[in-house]
């Protein structure tokens, strides 16, 4: 999992502090995409594989590695608004802390599962989702939140996309 | 039957998960510790049964007696007078008082009731007592509340007729995490383990959501969805809850809750009818004791009454002198507590503003608690739900511990042939964790209403030059400014590489995982690295111990602004 290290970009020494972190708080849009790759993930690295001590789940993310929120919700494309709901719930009974009885589950797979029902329950943040997968950018579809408080990339999913 | 022994375990003993060994899981079971009054139920195989005391009692008054020998709590002793109870012998209203300072208002407001709550406004648990033989025999909400809760369990023991040590328990939204570990406390004082926590309205929104399923008996792949507001109002607090129910998912949308209750509406009532009583009987002496509890029965008495009546006579000779002999009807009633109304129905707006819904969306209005009964309640329920209709399937007093012992059933991994356990609450955050940031503003990290589990991280930076060191000092609340909110700890990140302010990038990261535990995360990186620039620091919350109060005041004397940060791009986050 290490970092992928590259020049020193010109523009870091400036805008390096503006990091978003993979969260909602800050539409990220601003900021070169190139910028961001490599930059963020060290960071998180860092943090996610400190608090990797207790989680054991995170294994059976990374081997999981869904290419799109739908593919997250296991439904179409072209699901419906109940579609996606009834899969949240289906999901949720399979994936939540409490509904698995084994007590090795840190929730990292539903907090995954409900980013992407959270976007995609939201007509207008499902829309521009769409629209970032058009414009193939499936591997930082981050990158397009566009203020959707939300968010819809689990934390874990920056290890999975460093990984590749 | 009164035991006066309790074991005191160490804080470890709560957070300890026990695998039964045993082929036959223990079912844990439920614990509605109300303000006023207090229930148990449990699952008994096939539904859920509320446990009965010896006195065949299923509701039993949360309070604690101290005599000479032992003391003793509302499940297994009775006083044959309400008055009895206000003799400043016993203690009540823990729930109101547990894991508050006293500089808390509603400490202040306690301190009306016949035991002595004594505040010294600096911040510090409240010293309270109770009177045993002319004497001021002093204890704590945590001790108090862990000496009921031995009662309850012997009960429940005895009425299942097997060692009882798994709990749910239901607790109030406006609860904070300080709060919620002095119940903790309390628990593993009385030798119970807390197997979950639910805020009381998402407890009835479990049960709300077990009738659902019961009675449409759809699969879950129709996806029909119900939305139900629930409010709940007991002595001490106001809850309200909108969920998302469908095939036995009981997906909470909002929360909101206050510290209001019928405990506010009594006072409220006895200054009216007494307009100096808080004066009268601030000295605490025997007769005004006694005084005070004749007012209190009185008032009570005519509370009650004008649920039913539209005006009630008021004739009580208090001693000393002091007659009160009145008419209230319920205009009077109700212009009284105009402030505990409107803070109800502000609550309603707000829940429904946050999860989204129109009131017209909502599928069925439930209303609970004790003070569900009052007639103005009900209306401004009805009256900001625009609805005609309550929903009539659940009992109003009975409904939070039925959810809890639910809850307790899932949670131990109890199947039922027949699906009735087949559930699932999805909970949300009920206040905003976050930092102190951008001088005494309180940055929220994970917002309320955030479903759980969460992860949230936020960038902050330096506000001076070279500032090698920064204080993060984290909160629990609603509030702009952190003084308003509930400290939950602190610490400091030291070892910043010097550089000019507003340059190095610190990061904070809020982790609250599957079994509710907070952690708070902050590390530091500097431009042009690529690696943090000293290890992360992982705390978990809430750290802070009795007297907490303190806290906030110490270290803005001790550090000033010196070690503050600030939002990066506070702007570009609205």
């Amino acid at each position: 999992m290490s970092p992928t290290v590259t020049l020193p970009n010109p523009n870091s020494l400036h805008s390096s502090r503006q990091i978003p972190f993979p969260s909602s708080h800050m539409p990220p849009r601003r900021f070169p995409t190139s910028l961001r790759t490599h930059v963020i993930p060290s960071f998180n690295a860092s943090i996610c594989g400190f608090t990797q001590t207790h989680s054991s789940s995170g294994t059976a993310t990374v081997s999981r590695r869904p290419s799109s929120l739908y593919e997250v919700l296991r439904v179409k494309r072209s699901a419906s608004f109940t579609e996606i709901k009834t899969a949240y719930r289906s999901l949720a009974k399979m994936y939540h802390p409490d509904a698995i009885q084994e007590h090795d589950s840190d929730g990292r797979d539903f907090i995954e599962i409900h980013n992407a029902y959270a976007t995609l329950s939201d007509p207008s943040s499902r829309a521009l989702y769409d629209l970032s997968l058009g414009a193939q950018f499936e591997r930082r579809p981050f990158g397009f939140s566009t203020g959707n408080r939300t968010g819809f990339y689990a934390t874990r999913r920056w290890e999975t996309d460093q990984c590749w | 039957m009164a035991e006066p022994a309790y074991t005191v375990a160490s804080d470890g003993e709560t957070t300890g998960e026990e695998k039964s060994s045993s082929a036959f899981p223990e079912i844990a079971i439920g614990i509605d510790i109300g303000t006023s009054q207090c229930s148990v139920a449990a699952w008994n195989g096939s539904q859920v049964e509320l446990l009965k005391n010896t006195r065949n009692q299923k509701m039993m008054r949360s309070y604690v007696t101290f005599k000479d020998d032992a003391p003793s709590g509302g499940v297994s002793n009775q006083h044959t007078h309400e008055l009895e109870m206000l003799s400043g012998a016993s203690i009540f209203n823990m729930k109101r008082l547990i894991g508050r300072v006293d500089t808390d208002p509603v400490v202040h407001a306690s301190k009306s009731l016949p035991f002595l709550v004594q505040t010294l406004d600096i911040g510090v648990r409240p010293f309270i007592a109770a009177l045993v033989n002319n004497v001021w025999r002093s204890t704590t909400p945590e001790e108090v509340l862990a000496i009921f809760l031995v009662e309850l369990r012997a009960m429940a023991e005895i009425a299942l007729k097997r060692p009882i040590r798994n709990v749910v328990l239901t607790i109030p939204v406006s609860f904070s995490r300080f709060q919620v570990t002095r119940i903790e406390r309390a628990c593993a004082m009385a030798g119970l383990h807390v197997l979950r926590l639910m805020p009381e309205p998402t407890a009835v929104a479990l049960l709300y959501a077990q009738q659902q399923q019961q009675t449409i008996h759809e699969n879950m792949g129709s996806g029909y969805e119900k939305i139900a507001l629930i409010f709940n109002m007991g002595a001490g607090y106001s809850d309200v809850a909108v969920s998302a129910t469908a095939g036995g998912v009981s997906q909470i949308k909002a929360l909101a809750g206050s510290a209001i209750g019928g405990e506010d509406m009594l006072q409220n009532m006895m200054r009216h009818l007494l307009p100096d009583s808080e004066i009268i009987f601030s000295n605490h002496g025997i007769n005004e004791i006694k005084s005070m509890g004749l007012l209190r029965v009185a008032t009570q008495d005519a509370i009650h009454k004008l649920s039913f009546e539209t005006s009630v006579q008021i004739d009580v000779d208090l001693g000393n002198g002091l007659k009160i002999c009145k008419v209230v009807n319920q205009e009077e009633f109700q212009e009284v507590n105009r402030e505990v109304f409107e803070k109800c129905e502000s609550l309603i707006i707000q829940c429904l503003r946050d999860a989204k819904i129109e009131p017209d969306d909502v599928t069925d209005i439930i209303a609970v608690g004790g003070c569900s009964f009052i007639p103005k309640i009900k209306n401004l329920i009805m009256t900001t739900c625009k609805r005609q209709e309550l929903y009539k399937g659940i009992n109003p007093m009975e409904a939070a511990v039925c959810g809890a012992a639910l809850e307790g059933a899932v949670a131990s991994g109890i199947n039922d042939p027949f699906g009735s356990l087949d559930l699932l609450t999805i909970q949300v955050t009920p206040l905003a964790i976050g930092i102190q940031a951008d001088g005494n503003n309180f940055v929220p990290i994970i917002p309320r209403n955030t479903t759980m589990p969460a992860r949230r991280e936020l960038a902050f930076t330096t506000v001076h030059d070279n500032q090698t060191e920064a204080l993060i000092v984290v909160y629990e609340g609603e509030g702009k400014k952190v003084e308003e909110n509930h400290l939950l700890g602190y610490f400091k990140l030291v070892g910043i590489p010097p550089a000019p302010k507003g340059v190095p990038d610190i990061n904070v990261c809020m982790d609250i995982d599957a079994s509710d535990v907070l952690r708070v995360l902050a590390g530091v990186v500097v431009p042009g690295s690529q690696q943090p620039a000293i290890p992360v620091m992982e705390v978990r919350m809430p750290t802070v111990d009795d007297g907490h109060g303190w806290c906030a005041e110490a270290l803005h004397r001790t550090f000033g602004s010196r070690l503050n940060l600030v939002t990066v791009q506070k702007k570009m986050q609205q």
